[in-house]
């Protein structure tokens, strides 16, 4: 095709046309059909709620059809800022959330990969036992704990009193100062499994000729540890970092089977507080004002994320 | 695959003898116990709802959690059968997940096709727009949703949930798949064209093959995730008929007391076909999906 077009004439039909001087049509018209299904479901029924979510938050509604929809502009936030001590809970539990499964568990699941990661006995079985409650439901889970955490027939007080600590015996999620912390528990249970296969899929790309080099060169374990895994870890480490946040920040299945947000709505959290206001108290715009808050530091992660995830995809 | 299986068939050729003599390592000893006694950690909330799911009411009360049964009560299973009403709502979850699951798998597909392989300008912009979704908590829109959900008719409505649940899986399969796609050397798409197959062909007989090993781990995080969502279900489905699993847990928890046999019993049995999936598609899981996950 190339000696039948003369070099003007194809320079001034790419322009117009983009890459392939031959196709008939756009590679974006060849695309649409395979595109349309996803794109339109995606967008009515995830983008098209977000974005009402953040017009709702400027209204106030009651989320009844036959009410009306009363502008009035930021009242919603300023009182979730000012009037509402429950945000601030809310807002504050979700930020330990987040700290907290960046620094618990997520260790944990590094330490676990690392560990098998190695040739040993029962590997297997190790690791489909921490990864089993990843598979179920985190409403059964939190109904398990609950059970688990029982203040009188629970296995915690019974195991405390049966070995001689009933002083440390507590009504673990009756108790407002650690009642998000119990919960939590339950949630390290829960996620360790799935970081640990994201850990464990990223040391399979750890070089190991560079392992083996290192310890002929004498490095001790710690030493090829800091050199050469961590460095090889690097993206697995973004991933999974980012991959907590989100679910910190998307928590509600648990506290909902566990708590519901009390006791004096010590465990709400953002999530969960924007449902509960829209759907429990009737106050959509006070729950749209939440739900856009959450929106809006969710955006202020995921979007550079994106970014370096896929400038990096060109290398 | 190949270039995985070679080095391991050399490697059983080599003899294994001389390296074995090494002094015994101690801190691969202390490793395993310390594995294993957080494994035993681990799996005792599993023994405490086993043991628990076939104690009678009078011994869940009186016994210890870790004790033994006085009698056996399977009957519990039944019960839980009965209260959690499991034929409707694993029939319904059932339903739901195997529409759904392979449904959005090939809508997914079918984008990242389009993103990965027909290079139309702004790609990249797409691409990103879809993701951004699958990182967003899903309660932001859940007000709206069910506005949206009530407006078309579909409010309370087993196939209507599916048309949401579909919206939230695509984000992140287009993510997953989209990697796995670009991987497919340029060559191959290229001399499937000179033979004159079609954009179709391309994508079903090339494209989608190739990337099994992804479809099949995404299949399993999808259809647990599918299986056991929460907040949509109880947000869009209202009458006892139309509940998922998930939703039915909330029915051994009376005024009075909670039924923790019983529940417990569910709770197993809940989780019993999860497990299954998990069983068929295990051997991909590791190498799948998350090898492109964390290639980034």
């Amino acid at each position: 095709m190339t000696t039948t077009t003369p070099p003007v004439a194809r320079r001034d039909a790419r322009r117009a046309d983009p890459p392939r001087p031959r196709a008939k049509r756009s590679p974006f018209v060849r695309a649409l059909p395979y595109l349309v299904p996803a794109g339109l479901l995606y967008g009515y029924f995830l983008v098209y709620p977000m974005i009402d979510a953040v017009r709702l938050s400027f209204y106030d509604w009651s989320g009844f059809r036959t009410e009306p929809q009363v502008w009035v502009g930021l009242r919603n936030y300023v009182r979730a800022f000012t009037a509402d001590p429950v945000f601030w809970t809310a807002f504050k539990n979700s930020l330990i959330w987040v700290v907290l499964s960046l620094a618990i568990p997520m260790m944990l699941s590094l330490l676990l990969a690392l560990g098998l990661n190695r040739k040993l006995l029962g590997r297997n079985l190790f690791r489909s036992v921490f990864y089993l409650p990843a598979v179920f439901a985190s409403i059964t889970v939190a109904a398990m704990w609950r059970w688990i955490y029982n203040p009188t027939l629970g296995a915690v007080n019974q195991g405390l009193k049966a070995i001689g600590l009933e002083s440390w015996t507590h009504q673990w999620l009756g108790d407002p100062k650690i009642a998000l912390y119990s919960v939590f528990v339950a949630a390290i249970w829960q996620s360790v499994g799935f970081n640990m296969v994201l850990f464990l899929a990223g040391l399979q790309q750890v070089p190991v000729e560079l392992v083996e080099a290192a310890r002929i060169d004498g490095a001790h374990g710690l030493q090829i540890f800091r050199n050469v895994t961590l460095p090889a870890l690097r993206p697995t480490f973004v991933v999974v970092v980012i991959l907590t946040i989100i679910n910190s920040l998307k928590v509600f299945d648990l506290v909902v089977g566990m708590t519901g947000g009390g006791p004096a709505q010590s465990t709400q959290v953002l999530a969960l507080w924007s449902w509960t206001q829209s759907f429990q108290n009737h106050t959509f715009g006070q729950g749209s004002a939440v739900a856009t808050v959450l929106l809006i530091i969710s955006l202020a992660l995921v979007v550079p994320y994106l970014a370096w995830a896929l400038r990096g995809e060109d290398h | 695959m190949a270039t995985v299986a070679a080095p391991a068939a050399v490697a059983r050729r080599v003899p294994p003898a001389p390296r074995r003599r090494k002094p015994r390592d101690w801190p691969g000893v202390g490793l395993w116990i310390a594995l294993a006694v957080s494994a035993l950690i681990w799996a005792t909330p599993f023994v405490f709802m086993f043991l628990t799911s076939v104690k009678s009411k009078a011994d869940v009360s009186q016994l210890p959690t870790w004790n033994l049964p006085t009698v056996w009560e399977w009957g519990n299973y039944a019960d839980a059968v009965d209260t959690g009403n499991l034929w409707v709502t694993g029939g319904n979850s059932l339903m739901i997940s195997v529409i759904k699951v392979p449904l959005g798998l090939l809508l997914s597909a079918a984008a990242a096709f389009a993103l990965g392989r027909l290079r139309f300008r702004r790609h990249k912009l797409v691409l990103a727009l879809f993701a951004v979704g699958s990182m967003v908590p899903i309660q932001i829109g859940l007000g709206p949703l069910f506005n949206t959900m009530y407006s078309l008719n579909l409010l309370d409505s087993r196939w209507g949930l599916i048309l949401p649940y579909l919206a939230f899986g695509i984000p992140y399969q287009i993510f997953m798949l989209y990697g796995f796609f670009r991987a497919i050397p340029d060559e191959l798409e290229e001399s499937a064209r000179i033979d004159g197959a079609s954009t179709f062909r391309i994508f079903w007989q090339i494209c989608l093959p190739l990337a099994r090993p992804a479809l099949a781990a995404l299949f399993i995080l999808d259809f647990v995730a599918t299986w056991n969502e929460y907040a949509m279900a109880t947000t869009l489905l209202q009458s006892q008929a139309n509940w998922t699993i998930p939703l039915a847990v909330q029915s051994f928890n009376t005024q009075h007391a909670t039924d923790y046999g019983a529940l417990n019993a569910f709770i197993i049995m809940s989780a019993v076909p999860v497990l299954i999936v998990y069983l068929m598609f295990q051997r991909y899981f590791v190498q799948g999906a998350f090898a492109g996950a964390v290639k980034g």
